[in-house]
């Protein structure tokens, strides 16, 4: 049976990219340098595949169709909001565990909509691309599953249902044949005001409350957050500390480590990274 | 009014490239094939982020809309719009991130 190896929370800032000189140096190499430590560690883990948990900015998915989670179970490329220093490319996957994992779910109790080929945007690009293609250019072979949360556009899923559908990642793993490890990443957060007025606004305390439910595995503190609470502390970028439910579903009575943090407004957010150990 | 049509809109125009080039061209004529009312048609060719968001938009689609399609692209341009602020020269957008 597979099993889950490990786990990363990290945040997926396309401001990075497209102004990557806008903060002092000491916070652009300590960012940029976290997502190298997280390549380091997941290459430890020697993962065969990973899932990585991202939301929709309303731009893979539009009004006609807006899918509490999604799975791609295909070919995927990105991103296909391509910007400065982050160029479409393919993605290598892992398809057979992503068709076992939404069918798994589609006899459990979760109605994964699927992607048989999809081109995702940044939120499960960057990750992609500063962790898991280090450790391929290395030379360990590493398939992604992308996967899709509805927490940048309403109806937003739940956060109870966020942490069921990580368990439900994780049942799909243990239960699928073979040896596959699988490291999930929760991508996204922490608190930060996508297109509002207040955009730039960062609020630490929330980015810290955030990462100690995460660091002290705390599955109820974060199922207890409301969505008013959320976007009045977090903005409507926090409504991604969902990928982060999913990810701590997945990994159970974890405990957290934070590998780097910092609020940057000039990058509009709180930005951190925190490993969980199975 | 309803935001679903606008945000339909809004959509398109952030990432159907024919959609965004007619609005360009013939913003009047692209949006008389919408169930759009008059004051939903002045925001779009108003470039009136503020007013869509307190219609109910949501702000990842007016800041892609903005960012597609406004005559100044820039996200200071956005902000100052998205605040009622007066143009104030140029500056940088993570300057005016951190006002």
């Amino acid at each position: 049976m597979g099993r889950i190896a490990g786990g990363f929370l990290v945040p997926h800032d396309p401001v990075m990219f497209v102004e990557p000189e806008a903060p002092p140096p000491d916070i652009r190499e300590r960012i940029w340098g976290a997502f190298r430590t997280c390549a380091d560690r997941l290459a430890a883990l020697e993962a065969t595949s990973v899932v990585i948990v991202g939301a929709d900015h309303y731009y893979n998915f539009g009004t006609g169709c807006l899918p509490q989670y999604l799975i791609g179970t295909g070919d995927v490329e990105g991103p296909l909001d391509v910007m400065p220093g982050l160029k479409r490319q393919v993605i290598p996957t892992s398809q057979p565990l992503a068709n076992f994992i939404a069918s798994h779910g589609h006899e459990h109790g979760f109605d994964w909509a699927v992607a048989r080929a999809i081109s995702v945007d940044h939120a499960v690009a960057i990750p992609d691309r500063l962790i898991v293609d280090p450790v391929r250019v290395s030379g360990q072979r590493i398939g992604t599953v992308p996967v899709y949360i509805a927490a940048g556009v309403d109806p937003y899923l739940s956060m109870r249902r966020s942490i069921e559908l990580g368990a439900a990642i994780r049942a799909a793993v243990e239960a699928m044949p073979g040896d596959e490890r699988v490291v999930v990443i929760g991508s996204g957060g922490l608190s930060h005001w996508v297109g509002m007025p207040q955009m730039g606004r960062v609020n630490e305390a929330f980015d810290r409350e955030i990462m100690d439910h995460a660091c002290t595995g705390n599955l109820g503190a974060m199922r207890e957050l409301s969505d008013a609470y959320i976007l009045e502390h977090g903005g409507n970028g926090g409504m991604e500390v969902r990928q982060w439910a999913v990810a701590m579903g997945a990994m159970p009575g974890a405990r957290g480590e934070i590998i780097e943090y910092a609020p940057v407004p000039e990058w509009v957010t709180g930005l951190g990274f925190v490993q969980l150990f199975a | 009014m309803s935001r679903n049509v606008l945000e339909l809109v809004l959509h398109r125009l952030c990432v159907d490239r024919t959609v965004k080039q007619r609005f360009k061209e013939d913003s009047v004529g692209l949006l008389a094939r919408y169930d759009l009312t008059e004051a939903e048609r002045a925001m779009l060719t108003g470039f009136d982020v503020a007013a869509m968001q307190q219609h109910g938009a949501n702000p990842m689609l007016t800041f892609g809309f903005w960012s597609e399609n406004a005559p100044d692209r820039h996200p200071a341009a956005y902000m100052r719009a998205l605040r009622g602020e007066a143009e104030s020269g140029t500056y940088a957008f993570s300057a005016v991130l951190k006002r």
